[in-house]
């Protein structure tokens, strides 16, 4: 692990935003996976009589995962926020460029250290259903495609909320800004949808339209490859725009 | 800034005196390459800064004004930290962080964070932590800032020392009794400009203030 990741996932792990984060939000998570498998147990019976009815991965394991991926609109920008425009505003972002840093390796370096956060918290909310893996039948494949789809949202956010913390001035507005653009990117499609077109461009552009395929178990090239570019544009982004700190006035 | 043409030995200490603004911490930051100027260069070793950043990270030690630290690290960590971000590994590391906080006297400190260090032990730990990877240009701004007169006397033992080890050193600072203590050259800054560049043993302190005073309460135009 570089330098620059080490230094941020050790400042991530002290800070109380943190923890704060992970703790409410996978007590939140585990409480609504009690909910779920209460529900899944109380249907056994009506379930057990359908062909192909839906099973512990449709009923727990997938609702769940989609519930981090709502709590990540939110939890991400909090935890990136502070990631350059903190370091910026104290003045630390100068000093890391005059360590002869390269404004690559800064951000790559802070958005392996939240990457990595936000991978442990996938994997711990992963760990809910899997706990019963022995008691019950897991459908391996789609609960797999779901978690890639999450991974892979998580990653793409991370991104987002790296390059809104790159441009803005306050640590706050850097959250705000990923919230509303996370949002836009969500429900831009909504208006077609409403209007009954589904395969537009305004479609392609919707972050729902990509991970929900992966959320019923569809692993489609295209929707990686979206995700892809949108962790790819929003790092070249913030690289570009640290490196534009050494030539201000 | 412009007109700005510098060149410091292994060894000396360059005093930057100048007014608040005249630029002395642009001239700093664009020496250890966190700014980069629109034109000219900055030469060390003989190689240009510009075309390799990492130049700064092996060679220059760089205390900003205000220094900048991790609120939520500690000590021990900052140190280890810089040293990492400056190349250095495994017993390398594990030695020259004990060496700093020797010399620096940090061992009480080394577990505390850095949130709650007074202002005069933050301004100790940027300062070892610019000392850290023992670089071979260190650049301080306005290092005295918060110190009380026992921790300016130490600092000033330690700029010479660190001369006298080859060190080049630049202290920037508008104390004039700072830079006759420990400097052996001194430039003065005035609106972006360098008014002054002249070896320190030809003044005394009274006539390094008259030459000062002169120049920093002229006008651009004049």
């Amino acid at each position: 692990m570089s330098a620059m990741a080490r230094l941020e996932l050790r400042r991530l792990f002290m800070r109380p935003l943190a923890w704060v984060l992970g703790a409410l939000t996978l007590a939140w998570l585990a409480w609504n996976f009690t909910l779920l498998l209460g529900n899944f147990l109380a249907a056994q019976i009506r379930l057990a009589a359908l062909p192909d009815g839906p099973g512990y991965t449709d009923l727990v394991g997938v609702p769940l995962l989609a519930q981090l991926a709502q709590l990540a609109f939110l939890v991400v920008p909090l935890l990136s926020m502070s990631t350059l425009a903190g370091e910026r505003r104290e003045g630390r972002l100068a000093l890391l460029l005059g360590m002869g840093l390269m404004p690559t390796r800064i951000v790559l370096g802070k958005y392996a250290a939240v990457l990595a956060w936000l991978l442990a918290w996938l994997a711990l909310t992963l760990a809910m259903p899997l706990a019963l893996a022995h008691a019950t039948s897991i459908d391996w494949g789609k609960l797999a495609a779901a978690a890639l789809g999450v991974a892979l949202l998580l990653a793409g956010l991370a991104a987002l909320g790296l390059a809104c913390s790159a441009f803005a001035s306050h640590p706050a507005l850097a959250a705000a800004a990923a919230l509303v653009i996370t949002l836009g990117l969500w429900a831009v499609n909504l208006g077609a949808q409403v209007a009954g077109v589904d395969d537009g461009a305004l479609n392609w552009l919707a972050m729902s339209s990509h991970l929900q395929p992966m959320l019923r178990g569809l692993v489609a090239s295209p929707d990686v490859v979206w995700f892809v570019l949108l962790g790819v544009v929003c790092l070249a982004l913030a690289i570009r725009r640290v490196g534009a700190e050494r030539e201000r006035d | 800034m412009q007109g700005l043409d510098l060149a410091l030995g292994r060894g000396q200490v360059l005093g930057l005196l100048g007014i608040n603004g005249a630029g002395k911490s642009t001239t700093l930051a664009m020496i250890a390459g966190a700014l980069a100027p629109d034109s000219g260069r900055v030469l060390l070793d003989g190689q240009e800064l510009a075309e390799q950043p990492a130049l700064a990270r092996r060679l220059v030690g760089w205390l900003p004004e205000r220094a900048p630290l991790w609120q939520e690290l500690t000590v021990g960590e900052h140190l280890d930290a810089h040293g990492r971000l400056r190349g250095l590994k495994g017993a390398a590391l594990k030695r020259a962080r004990s060496s700093i906080v020797e010399r620096l006297e940090l061992a009480p400190l080394e577990r505390r964070l850095a949130g709650v260090l007074s202002q005069g032990q933050r301004q100790r730990l940027g300062l070892a932590c610019a000392l850290v990877h023992q670089p071979a240009l260190l650049v301080l701004d306005e290092p005295g800032n918060a110190l009380d007169p026992v921790q300016l006397a130490a600092l000033r033992a330690l700029i010479r020392e660190q001369a006298a080890a080859g060190t080049a050193v630049i202290l920037s600072t508008h104390v004039l009794a700072e830079v006759t203590a420990v400097c052996d050259r001194v430039a003065i800054l005035h609106e972006g400009t360098l008014r002054h560049d002249d070896v320190l043993a030809e003044h005394d302190h009274a006539a390094l203030e008259q030459r000062f005073f002169a120049i920093a309460t002229t006008k651009a135009a004049a």
